[in-house]
Formats: C-alpha cells, structure tokens, sequence
C-alpha cells in the first residue's frame, strides 16, 4: 500500500496544501446503509468539486493516503504540527479506554480551523471500515506503549529499503513481464528457505471490551515470534458498529493487543483492516520489517444480504523476502444447521476478495495465488449428530479425537466441500464455544449451545510446521476463549549474488531473444548491373527478399541524405515498401527507364547509371543495394548544338568527346577545327528519309508507329548501322516528333519563348524572331518548316493542313519553360503558322 | 512511473575501414563468439546487450556499419544520435591506421559534437603479421584526446573492455538530473530510438 503511494505520488496529482480539503458530504440517509458510494465535497481555494467514490477499499485507501498526505504537508509546511495542546487529551484519554476516534475527529478539525482547510478522510462515516493507525498522526504514539512503532512502520512500508528494491519485481513492458516470468520460474536459483515463526489468534469477543490482559494468550511463546496475526470477531456488536463501521472498540483491542505482545521484541504494526466487527491485526518483529512490502488489505461482507459486514472476512496480503503470504480472518455464518452457507460463506471469500497489484496491467490477485494462506477466525463450524450430554461426556473424558469426528468443519473437508487443501492441526483442546462469559463454565443460557470449535486455524502453502495448537481458558471475557497457533514457516529468502546471477543470465537470455527478433532478410543479389541501357527503353531485374527472421517485417527503401527520393530518377523500385511474412517472400522488380528528363545527363556524360538503394527493415537493419550499369549515349535527349558537332555516329564517340562537346554547347564558336554541322545529321537523314519517301504518305505525322521500329530507328541513328533508316514511314515520323520532344532545348529556345507569344501574330515579326536564334537552332527551325510546306503541297494525298501541322510542330517547337495553358498554346500554333504558308522563306 | 528494466539506452557506432573486424568485435561482445569468415557488412546492422554500470542497467544498442568506401556517404548519415563511437583499425593493415585522420573528421562532419569516440586496434592476436605499432596507435589517440585500446575479436582481449569503457564514459556524460523523455533521433534508418530513464526510483 505503501509502495503504491511513493509510485503514484499523490501529491503530485492532487494539489494538496494547507488549502486543500476533502469533507465527507453523504447525507444521513446514505450514512445508514454500509456499502453505499461515499460523497465528497474536494475544495481548493475558491474551487470546489463533489464527488462520487465508490464503497470499497479503493476508495479508503486513497481517503486515507490524501489524508496521510495532508498531514505530511502540514508537517513540513508548518514547524506547528506538533500539537501539544493534543497531550492533554492524551492523559485525560489513558485509562479511560473512551473514544480515541472521537478525539481524532475532534484534532482533525482543530488543525482545519487553524489552517483553513478540513480534511475528515474516512472520518465517523461509511466510507471507512478501517483507520489505518500506520498513517494515524502523532498523537497515536502516546497511546501506544512501544513509541517506535509508527515510525518503524513509516518507514518500512513508505520507503522501500534497498533489499526491498532487489525484490521488486519490474512492472511493465513485455521485456518486463518476461523478466518476471523467469525470476518466477528460476526462483529456486536464488531463494533459499529459512524458517520464522507466525503467531496466529483468533478471538470472538462478543462484543466486549478488553478487561484483562491478553498476555496470557499472545505471549504464551517461550520465545518472541517473528510476526503477529491476530483476528477479532464481533468486536462490537452495536448498532453503531454495523451501520457506521465506526467503533471505539478497534483502538481498545489494538492496544490490549499491543501490550500483550511477547515482552522480549519490540514489533511494529504494518497493517489494521476491519469490517464491522471483524478485525485483523498484522505485527512484524522490528528488524524483518524492511523486508515487508506489498502490503494490502481488503474486505468482503457476507452477512446480510449477502453484502454485509456482520459476516464476512478481512484479509491482509504481503510480501516477506520472496513469498507472497495471504492472511485471512473469517467470521462465517452462525447456527448449527447452516454448514452449507458456512461453506459458500467461504466460498464468496475466496472469490469476491482481491487485491488490486501495483502494476494495473495484471489481473487482481485472489488469496489462492498466494504462496502462503493462513485462515484464521470463528468459523462456526459446530458438531453434529451429539447432544449437550455426549458431546460434554467426551470433553470430560478429553477425548477430543472422537469428538473431533463429529465437527463439521472436518467433515466438509474431509469431502472437499470447503477449505480444499487446507491442512489443520490437531485439535487437543476442548471447544472454544460456548462459555457463559466471565467464565470456564459452559452456557448455562435456555439456549443451552452444544459446545463446538467454532475458532479455528488453518493454513495452506508449503514448508509449514505446527508448534502449538491451543486455546487459552484463562481469558474470560467472552463466551469465546481465544485460539492461537505458532506455526513455523518457511520463507523464500533472497541469496542477493545468486539474484543477481539469475537476473544477469536472464537478461542475457533475453538480449539473446531480443537480437534474434531483430527483423531481418536475405536478399537474391546485393548488386544489380544493367547493361547498355538505351534511351526509352525498359530494363528489369528481380530482387527477390525472403524473410529469414524471426519475425514479420515491413521493408521499404528509405531516402538518403541530401536526396530528394529513394533513387535516381532513372529508376524505380517496384513494390518499394511492403511487409513480409515470417518465412515469406517478395520480388522487388528493379527498372531503369531513361527517358527525355534522364537522357541529356546521360548523354553528356554527367550522369552514370548508378546508384546504391537503402533498403530499410523497420525496427531492423538497413540493406545496401547497388545499382550500376552502362549507359549508350543517344541523339535522343542530346542538344542540337552537341549533335552538331558530332559527324560520326554518337556511339562512334569516346566518353571524353562527348562530355567536351556537351561542356561547349552554347559557345558558338568552338575551339573544334571542324565546322559544325548545319543541321544534325540524325535531323536530316529522318526528314530526308520522309521527303523522299512519304510526301504523300495517307496520314503521315497521325498515325503512330510500332515501337519495335523506333528501338531500330534510335539504334540506326545513334550507331550509324544500317545505313538507311529501317521502319515504316510513320514510324520514322514517330521517331523524328520523339526527336524534337526529346531536345534538352527546344528547337526555339526557352529564352525565346515569351516573345514569340507576344509577336504571334505579326508574320514578319516573328521572322525577325527566329532570325535571331543560335545558328543551328535557326538551321533546324527552317529546315523543318521547309520540309512541312514540302508536305502540304501534297496535302490531297497526305491528308494534312496547316492547322494539324501546326498543332503537331508548335508543341514541340516553341516549347514553355513552365506549364502552358491553352491560350499559349494558340498563340504557339498561331506564331508558327506564319512559317508554313506557302511562299514564306 | 515504470519500472523499466534497464535504465538508459546508448546507441553505439562502429566505423573503419573495410575488413578491418568490426562486425567480429560486435559479434565477439554480443554473442561471445567468433567467426573466421569474412562476409563483408553491406549495410548496416545492429545487436542490442544490456550491462550494467555503477548500479545502473544499461541497454546498448550498437550499430555495425559498412566499411567499403562507396558507402561512406550513405553511413555518414548514421553517426547522428550515436553517443558513443568506436573507430576501429587493423594493425596488420597500415592504410586501415592511414584512413583514422579521415574518419575522425567524418566524426567531426557527421556525428553529434559530444559523441564519445574511441579507437581500437584490432587483431592484435596477430603479432607476426602487425604493421601499425601500438605506440602509433596510442599516439594519435592522445592526440585527439580519445580513449585507444588494442583489441583481438578472435582471442576476446579487450572487447567487452572497450565497450563498457565507453559505457561508462557516455554515463559519465549523461546528466544525472533524468531527463524526462528525451528521445534521441536516430536518423532515418534509426530502428529502436531514444532512450528513456526511469522516472521513478
């Protein structure tokens, strides 16, 4: 509980200052049902909030940390909190055994009156069944007889020692959750059991308050136990009690407990819970209590309704070294013939009673996952099939193992019906149950109830012995005599280098496993090479990833620096991100394309076909991948001041030419002893070839060619061979619009284009215009629109007019820099119309 | 509020020239094995291992690169985020102990300013075919101001030294005030990143 507050911090999360209030503000009809949600009116300065927490030990738990918490605050905020006024109250309270809750209530509110703030946590209400005196203030200590008790178990349950640390277990994260799993299972490497004695009580006192001293049944042990379990039922039976789970009787018990402890080590109390009358009372022996933690606390009612607190069970739950150990006090249902409701009783307990962990990912731990369970309480079980006389008969004779046959408790077990592997030791003592109070003398009342072994002890784990097994006749309080059992139990004690060896070598395990789930592939090739790749044509190579992880995977190639995408534009990778299964397989097609936005850095030279891809695993490793290749210059995508100055075919030339030749381009006058070509000759032999043999040619210029044809064209131009153009006339005519889109500068240049738009439709104008241009931009342009009005001079063949050419060349001619609208295009179509009317230079 | 069961994550860098061990050296601390053959990293590759420093539980996440010089470009992007950076050479390779002044201004170039760097020579098991004396190795060493360790990946000398040498000297770094969650970007090609503290002890 304690652990949980450090984690969490409350102070954190609730602003909690001398400011801060939370008042109790159900009213009196909701006050008298047990079990109804617990209104609370939260305050901050000028804020106010209500709200509505639900009955159960979540919400007393966080009442009584805010109330813990506020106490804190005052403390240190303040040098006052010492309240010494309060000790005057202390005297007047010793002795008296009045209501210590009261005064409590009654300081509470003394400090809100100084401090402007209120703080009633689960103060004289429903809300809360039990008062942690842990966390109770200062005042308490007086009350106690062993002073050091509240600050021993301040600081065994606040701060965790170091020890403590070691045994908490990591709480999230799946390599967390691994982890834990196999400090689990391997705790037999690290743990060692080592014996400590549990003393167990188990009181019904009827109601009564304490008027002799418990010494006689707590301190019966020659030597100090090492922990105090000890249970209360029908610690009050007023009304008071049952609707307000409020009672002064919890502060009286406590502290005739706490006097009665063995007088030879000093104990400090880790944990109170209580439900109506049933109460549990957990003592440590001083130097274990840093090896305590984990320690919670919850009811469950059975009685009325089945809901309510007359009936039921309290339960503490903790950790000591590395056993997690369940403490259970029951008082079960009453009446002879009601064995069978005893039975569900303790059947409910076992299912509806949880405790909550720290880590909120794990399911509640239900008392059966403890390694330890230790049942205590007035279980009610009676004995059956004798009356008052036999069952007297066989006590006289003590013969306790006759009577014992009868005792139902026994008998359900022995047919599973409850308790199911529980063990109990044996019973050498008479009945428990009933003895008119005051006295060793059995009910004499008209009742006249057969004795029986109401209180019991039983416990279910593993290295268990049994030292004692009694009752205590000598208390006379009640019409109960109190039970108490020492039992010697083994704990799983923590060898800190073995630990620490298991944890290394979990860890190691586990780095193992995490490295192996790393996601990983094998690729079919780590270097591609594509050879003599050409202009417009496609290249494939299959990458085939197959997964030989551990683990699916999601593969994508990722961008390098200073890159704007995964690959050069020339290629692409086909899926270029995907998943694959474990064990699965893709096949990436790898292509090259080069097309006119590709070629003229190709061509020149400043480009290579190369690349190196990064292939990226997501939360894994990065493949490289080469791409490399060899590129055959073109005439597609070259300039056409580059293709004039090249007489022989283009792949005739050496790597170094081409790039001098691309450097020069611009420069007019090269450094190059031969003349420039006027026109490139690739230029010519298409337009040559269609002039001699497709003037006339039907639809010549709209009709598309084969793209086989094309690959033969390029080829011829580019190498030369054969020595005529090959392809239809519509290919060739294909090949030659290809040509000129493929320019890096148009025909007419970018610089030239906004001025031809705003000249188009002036003819001498745009004359003046082209007569401008670089000289072999001019030689194209009218070598081409020579050749056209050569075409539309045959147009009764061909089919073509002024206005198809126009549209056709003006495109590729007078090409924008940008994108262009319809409107320029027009004024294009425009401008070169003027070039194609016959008569036109 | 979790409890996590190591407390900080280092990203580590393993740089040098080809062939000259520094997958063997990885290997050699993360599996505590060696191979003879040599498969040449063409990419990059990682291997976590937890330690654990001055009480503390520290996850390493160690980054083995490829050491072919086309790849140069393409790792330099990696150095980002590493906080510790280990330069390996081979002592039988002069030009691998030639090529440290160049990649310690890669470091310069690429890496982030207070990244922890280390040199290592490696094979050092082979005495017969060393070429780079240890002295030289300890001189540009304290030339540059970095930790040098002589390493054999095959024999184990030193490795597991080496790693947590460097460990301890980016813990020395990392502020003891716990930073709340600051993650560490490791680059595009980052698989696990950041590294977080434990906020609550």
């Amino acid at each position: 509980m304690a652990i949980t507050a450090d984690d969490v911090s409350l102070e954190d999360i609730i602003p909690i200052s001398l400011d801060f209030a939370v008042v109790e503000v159900s009213s009196s009809e909701e006050l008298a049902v047990v079990g109804a949600d617990t209104k609370m009116k939260v305050s901050y300065q000028e804020e106010e909030l209500e709200l509505r927490l639900p009955f159960g030990s979540h919400s007393r738990l966080f009442l009584s940390e805010v109330n813990r918490v506020w106490s804190d605050v005052c403390k240190t905020t303040t040098q006052a909190p010492k309240f010494e006024w309060i000790s005057k109250y202390h005297k007047a309270t010793r002795g008296l055994g009045t209501t210590v809750n009261k005064l409590n209530q009654h300081q509470k509110k003394e400090k809100s009156s100084d401090k402007k703030g209120t703080i009633e946590g689960e103060k004289g209400s429903n809300s809360g069944t039990h008062k942690s005196k842990a966390y109770s203030s200062p005042e308490s200590q007086s009350i106690f007889s062993r002073e050091d008790r509240n600050d021993l178990v301040r600081s065994s349950s606040h701060t965790p020692s170091n020890k403590a640390q070691i045994l908490a277990m990591p709480q999230f994260g799946l390599r967390d959750n691994l982890i834990r799993c196999e400090l689990l299972k391997n705790e037999d490497l690290y743990t060692y059991p080592e014996d400590f004695s549990f003393f167990l009580g188990t009181y019904n006192v009827n109601g009564q308050t304490p008027k002799e001293s418990l010494s006689p049944w707590l301190s019966c042990t020659l030597n100090p136990p090492d922990m105090y379990c000890i249970g209360f039922q029908e610690l009050d039976l007023s009304k008071e009690a049952f609707f307000f789970n409020d009672t002064p009787k919890e502060l009286e018990w406590t502290k005739a407990v706490s006097q009665a402890l063995h007088p030879d080590a000093k104990y400090a109390l880790v944990k109170l819970v209580r439900l109506v009358g049933i109460m549990l009372i957990f003592y440590v022996k001083k130097e274990h209590a840093e090896f305590i933690s984990d320690v919670e606390a919850e009811t469950v009612g059975t009685g009325i309704m089945g809901r309510m607190g007359n009936k039921g069970a309290v339960a503490v739950r903790f950790r000591f070294h590395n056993s997690d150990i369940c403490v259970v006090n029951s008082h079960l249902a009453a009446h002879i013939e009601e064995y069978e409701r005893r039975n569900q009783d303790y059947k409910e307990i076992c299912s509806r009673l949880q405790f909550r962990q720290l880590d909120p990912s794990q399911p509640p731990l239900t008392i059966m996952k403890h390694d330890v369970i230790l049942w205590i309480g007035d279980l009610n079980y009676r004995i059956s099939e004798l009356d008052v006389s036999n069952v007297k008969e066989l006590i006289g004779k003590k013969d306790f193992e006759t009577l014992h046959s009868y005792d139902q408790l026994k008998r359900q077990i022995d047919e599973e019906a409850v308790f199911v592997g529980f063990a109990e030791g044996d019973i050498d003592f008479q009945p428990t149950y009933k003895y008119d109070t005051g006295s060793d003398k059995w009910d004499t009342s008209e009742k006249c109830r057969v004795p029986a072994w109401c209180d019991r002890i039983l416990w279910r784990g593993k290295n268990i012995v049994q030292q004692h097994y009694q009752s205590h006749m000598a208390l006379k309080t009640s019409d109960h005599k109190p039970v108490s059992s020492l039992l010697v139990i083994g704990i799983k004690k923590v060898n800190a280098e073995a630990y620490k060896k298991t944890f290394e070598e979990i860890v190691r395990n586990i780095d193992k496993m995490e490295n192996e789930c790393i996601p990983s592939v094998t690729l079919s090739k780590r270097e591609f090479h594509f050879k003599d790749v050409k202009y417009m044509q496609h290249h494939a190579e299959t990458l085939s990833l197959v997964n030989d992880g551990q683990v699916p995977c999601q593969f994508e190639f990722i961008q390098k620096p200073n890159e704007p995408t995964y690959c050069k534009p020339w290629l692409t990778a086909n899926p270029s991100k995907g998943f694959i299964a474990k064990g699965g397989s893709v096949d990436i097609e790898l292509e090259v394309f080069v097309n006119r936005s590709t070629a003229p850095e190709l061509n020149s030279g400043k480009e290579q076909i190369e690349d190196i891809l990064v292939l990226h695993l997501e939360r894994g490793k990065d493949y490289f991948i080469s791409v490399i290749g060899n590129y055959l210059p073109s005439c597609y995508g070259s300039s056409i001041h580059s293709l004039c100055q090249l007489r022989e075919p283009i792949q005739d030339m050496s790597q170094e030419t081409l790039r001098e030749v691309a450097k020069m381009s611009g420069g007019e006058n090269a450094v190059n002893t031969e003349k420039p070509l006027d026109i490139p000759k690739e230029l010519w032999m298409m337009v040559d070839h269609l002039f001699r043999n497709a003037l006339k040619q039907e639809d010549i210029f709209q009709q598309p060619g084969l793209r086989s044809e094309f690959a033969e064209i390029r080829d011829c131009l580019d190498t030369g061979i054969p020595d005529s153009l090959p392809g239809s006339n519509h290919s060739v005519a294909e090949a030659l619009l290809l040509f000129l889109d493929a320019l890096p500068e148009p025909v007419v240049p970018y610089s030239f284009y906004q001025q031809c738009l705003e000249i188009c439709s002036n003819a001498s104008q745009c004359e003046k215009v082209i007569s401008m241009l670089p000289q072999c931009h001019k030689n194209v342009f009218n070598y081409l629109a020579a050749f056209l009005r050569e075409l539309l001079k045959n147009s009764a063949s061909n089919r073509l007019d002024v206005n198809i050419l126009a549209t056709i060349f003006a495109s590729l001619l007078l090409r924008s820099p940008t994108k262009q609208d319809l409107a320029e295009k027009r004024k294009t179509q425009e401008f070169f119309q003027h070039f194609l009317a016959q008569g036109s230079s | 509020m979790a409890k996590k069961t190591y407390d900080l994550l280092f990203k580590l860098l393993l740089i040098g020239d080809s062939g000259v061990g520094k997958t063997c050296v990885l290997f050699r601390f993360s599996d505590d094995a060696f191979n003879t053959t040599f498969i040449s990293t063409i990419g990059i590759d990682f291997k976590i291992k937890t330690v654990e420093l001055q009480g503390k539980k520290i996850k390493l996440q160690i980054w083995d690169t490829a050491g072919q010089e086309r790849f140069h470009t393409i790792t330099t992007s990696y150095y980002r985020g590493a906080m510790g950076i280990m330069l390996v050479y081979d002592i039988t390779n002069a030009k691998s102990f030639e090529n440290i002044s160049k990649w310690l201004r890669n470091i310069d170039e690429h890496a982030n300013e207070d990244v922890e760097r280390m040199l290592l020579g490696n094979k050092c098991d082979m005495e017969d075919k060393r070429v780079v004396p240890k002295a030289k190795g300890e001189q540009i060493a304290r030339e540059h101001g970095i930790r040098f360790f002589e390493t054999s990946a095959k024999a184990n000398i030193n490795i597991e030294k080496a790693f947590l040498t460097l460990a301890e000297d980016i813990l020395r770094k990392t502020p003891v005030k716990e930073p709340n969650s600051e993650n560490v970007d490791i680059s595009s090609g980052g698989g696990v990143t950041g590294w977080k503290s434990k906020c609550c002890s």
